[in-house]
């Protein structure tokens, strides 16, 4: 098992070390922003998965790490002791110094509590950044170079995607010793039975302010990595949009896997980007997306193929594959439903077809997917109403089967 | 003075607004122990459906018929979701309610457009109630604080006045004994749920016509309700009350105090060294109005973490 784990993080990181001769610069570009999102999302694992504690205001350290980056790229101008690739130090540094304030008090309380507070101090900082022009820029935001340093110039996407990349690779790696040293351990002892480990002598407080700091740390590393990426920080980074995507990524992947919330953003950001411009309501999707894991799937997308095997295991392949096909076949069918659907309306509610509509005084067709449809028409109905009954009777047939098979072992 | 003055009954107003958001979410958090992320959402939910149906409908019976659509759905929210991810405790519910408010503000933002609607107080509550000197105080307002009060009154005596508002206060302090005395403890939950969210989506469809109704209305007032029931205390009905006052009449004067903390250091001698230092100092406190009660929810939690008037947990 071990050997096949090696084997296969080894291979991961030659596929992605190989990544600049198989991309275009564009998605190369994307590559960069999967990477970042992958170790900021796997920052909040850390505190949400393995600390149990539910932070909605994590861009608030993404942020300070941006800034603090931006501010010493400007200053130090890639000379003396910082040269360019060491600069997510900085961002580490404030990320950690942030998350121990806010994690001092944040964590006094637990629960829901503490998720109020971390929400209430990203939006203290939200609502603070645009006053403060000299800290962080107003509207247009503080712009920077990245210097040459080591021989690089670092003017090239490539040269950018392995920087973010070393980085992304060795704070992974460290987060995952954490896992396996004594205060990760009790990290996730906080979690389990807070009130035990304080019986057995520890400092609960002081345990959780450390967690959060980590996971601080590590996200001003992310921010960091942004902002030398786009060489540019705004204070847009403290929107609450920015704490809600990496909730809803994480654990859209699944926050009891130490991979889960990297697997996650890195999914859904790439899926961010290569429909962002086929649709204005990809949100929508990431949100639907995030309550059906939330209802059906609470392990996340890793999940499943745990779920997967173990059906199989039981059941056997000739009698679990079947099933699990129809059960996919009935996932792309609801989901192509789903689409047409909110594509439609989407279409239907924009001001441009309502003015159309207004001035003709009758309904006129929508292009959508390459084609014409008609927007009274019920042939047009009929196709979501189709996919999501077909899907719906499928899923349900495939799921009393597996039940029923399940129950005769 | 008369600033003053009209600064405090707008205060006074805006608090008893966000006591309206506030009980419901108190309330339900305090019988299931499940912060409704969602809540914020019913708010705009009421002002997006009376918007839509007041063409329809008239003014009031819009006002009404959003409050009571809100409060629908906020019953579906509670039967087929809420109660499908109970078993998996807490965090899970608070985090699928996060997740809903996310699908409500992206389908308004489909539907609506993401820009403020055109939703307006009818021609007729358009005017002044009364004025002080040269400045007018406009009567709709003062009828948005009549709603709220009544309201209250409403609320307060269905809860300590009748049957169904034994059952419910008995619900929230021990269920289990309630539901073993034969009352049906999940319709009263899922009613609890409904009646909260029509309150908030009463205040979302009386507001929204005063102030603005835009997709981001749920985030807004969603953030400075949960400083409220976190500063009043958890569950705490009164402390809500107390805590929305505070921040309405909070935010409300500091928009129209032109000092900042550059003109204390001034008192003590200290002004030209402030203002070398600008930054927060400089700061005008009209500037800093929105910050304040996140400011002033830190202070509590330092001072008196469970919250004015929560219990000590």
């Amino acid at each position: 098992m071990m050997r096949t784990s090696t084997f296969l993080l080894l291979g991961a990181s030659a596929l992605l070390a190989a990544m600049p001769a198989l991309l275009s610069a564009g998605l190369l570009n994307a590559a960069v922003q999967m990477l970042i999102a992958a170790l900021f999302a796997s920052a909040y694992g850390l505190l949400a998965g393995r600390a149990g504690m539910l932070s909605f205001g994590h861009a608030a350290y993404f942020g300070v790490g941006a800034f603090a980056t931006v501010h010493a790229m400007n200053a130090l101008n890639g000379a003396g002791l910082l040269p360019t690739p060491l600069l997510p130090l900085v961002g580490a540094g404030a990320g950690l110094a942030f998350g121990v304030v806010a994690g001092w008090f944040a964590t006094q309380r637990s629960g829901t509590a503490f998720a109020m507070i971390t929400l209430a101090i990203a939006e203290l900082l939200h609502a603070l950044a645009p006053q403060l022009k000299s800290l962080f820029g107003g509207e247009s935001g503080i712009s920077a170079m990245r210097m040459p340093a080591w021989g690089l110039s670092f003017g090239s996407t490539t040269q950018v995607y392995y920087l973010t990349l070393a980085w992304v690779l060795a704070s992974l790696a460290l987060l995952h010793f954490h896992t396996r040293t004594p205060a990760g351990r009790l990290t996730l002892g906080l979690r389990e039975n807070a009130h035990r480990l304080r019986f057995l002598g520890y400092d609960v407080h002081r345990l959780g302010v450390s967690a959060f700091a980590i996971s601080g740390l590590f996200s001003g590393i992310a921010g960091a990595l942004q902002v030398l990426a786009n060489e540019a920080a705004n204070y847009v980074v403290f929107d609450a949009h920015v704490s809600a995507s990496v909730v809803l990524n994480s654990y859209i992947g699944g926050v009891g896997v130490f991979l889960g919330p990297a697997l996650g953003a890195a999914l859904m950001s790439f899926f961010g980007y290569a429909v962002s411009d086929a649709t204005q309501a990809w949100l929508l999707y990431q949100g639907v997306l995030f309550v059906i894991v939330m209802m059906f799937m609470p392990e996340g997308l890793v999940g499943l193929g745990a779920t997967a095997r173990h059906r199989v295991r039981v059941l056997g392949p000739a009698r679990a594959l079947p099933l699990l096909a129809a059960g996919m076949l009935a996932v792309l069918l609801l989901a192509g439903g789903t689409v047409f659907l909110v594509e439609l309306l989407q279409r239907l509610c924009s001001q441009d077809y309502r003015a159309l509509a207004a001035t003709a005084g009758a309904w006129p067709p929508v292009t959508m997917f390459g084609r014409s449809w008609a927007a009274a028409s019920a042939a047009t109905w009929a196709w979501p109403a189709g996919l999501l009954l077909t899907g719906g009777a499928l899923m349900a047939f495939a799921r009393t089967r597996l039940l029923a098979r399940e129950a005769q072992r | 003075m008369d600033t003053l003055l009209f600064g405090l009954l707008n205060g006074l107003i805006y608090g008893l607004l966000l006591f309206m958001v506030s009980a419901g979410l108190t309330l339900i958090f305090g019988m299931m122990g499940v912060l409704n992320f969602a809540h914020a959402s019913f708010y705009m939910l009421g002002a997006y459906f009376a918007y839509t149906l007041q063409h329809a409908l008239g003014f009031g019976p819009a006002v009404v018929a959003g409050a009571l659509l809100a409060g629908g759905v906020g019953a579906v929210v509670e039967r087929f979701f809420l109660r499908r991810v109970h078993h998996h405790g807490h965090a899970h519910e608070l985090l699928l309610t996060f997740g809903l408010s996310f699908i409500v503000a992206e389908t308004i933002k489909l539907v609506f457009g993401n820009f403020p609607v055109d939703y307006r107080v009818p021609p007729r509550l358009d005017g002044p109630a009364f004025a002080i000197g040269a400045q007018q105080y406009p009567l709709y307002r003062l009828l948005m604080g009549g709603v709220a009060l009544l309201m209250f009154v409403l609320l307060y005596l269905l809860l300590t006045r009748t049957r169904v508002g034994i059952i419910v206060r008995s619900a929230i302090h021990k269920p289990r004994m309630v539901e073993a005395l034969g009352h049906n403890v999940q319709l009263v939950f899922t009613g609890v749920f409904a009646v909260g969210a029509a309150l908030a989506g009463l205040a979302g469809a009386v507001a929204g016509a005063f102030y603005t109704t835009s997709p981001n209305m749920a985030v807004e007032t969603g953030v400075l309700v949960f400083v409220v029931v976190v500063v009043g205390g958890l569950g705490s009905l009164g402390g809500a009350m107390l805590a929305s006052l505070l921040i309405g009449v909070m935010t409300s004067l500091a928009v129209s105090v032109d000092r900042s903390l550059a003109d204390l250091f001034a008192l003590v001698g200290a002004g030209a060294w402030a203002d070398s230092v600008g930054g927060l100092l400089t700061l005008k406190l009209s500037s800093l109005a929105a910050t304040l009660p996140f400011a002033l929810m830190l202070i509590v939690l330092l001072l008196r973490p469970q919250g004015l008037l929560g219990e000590k947990n």
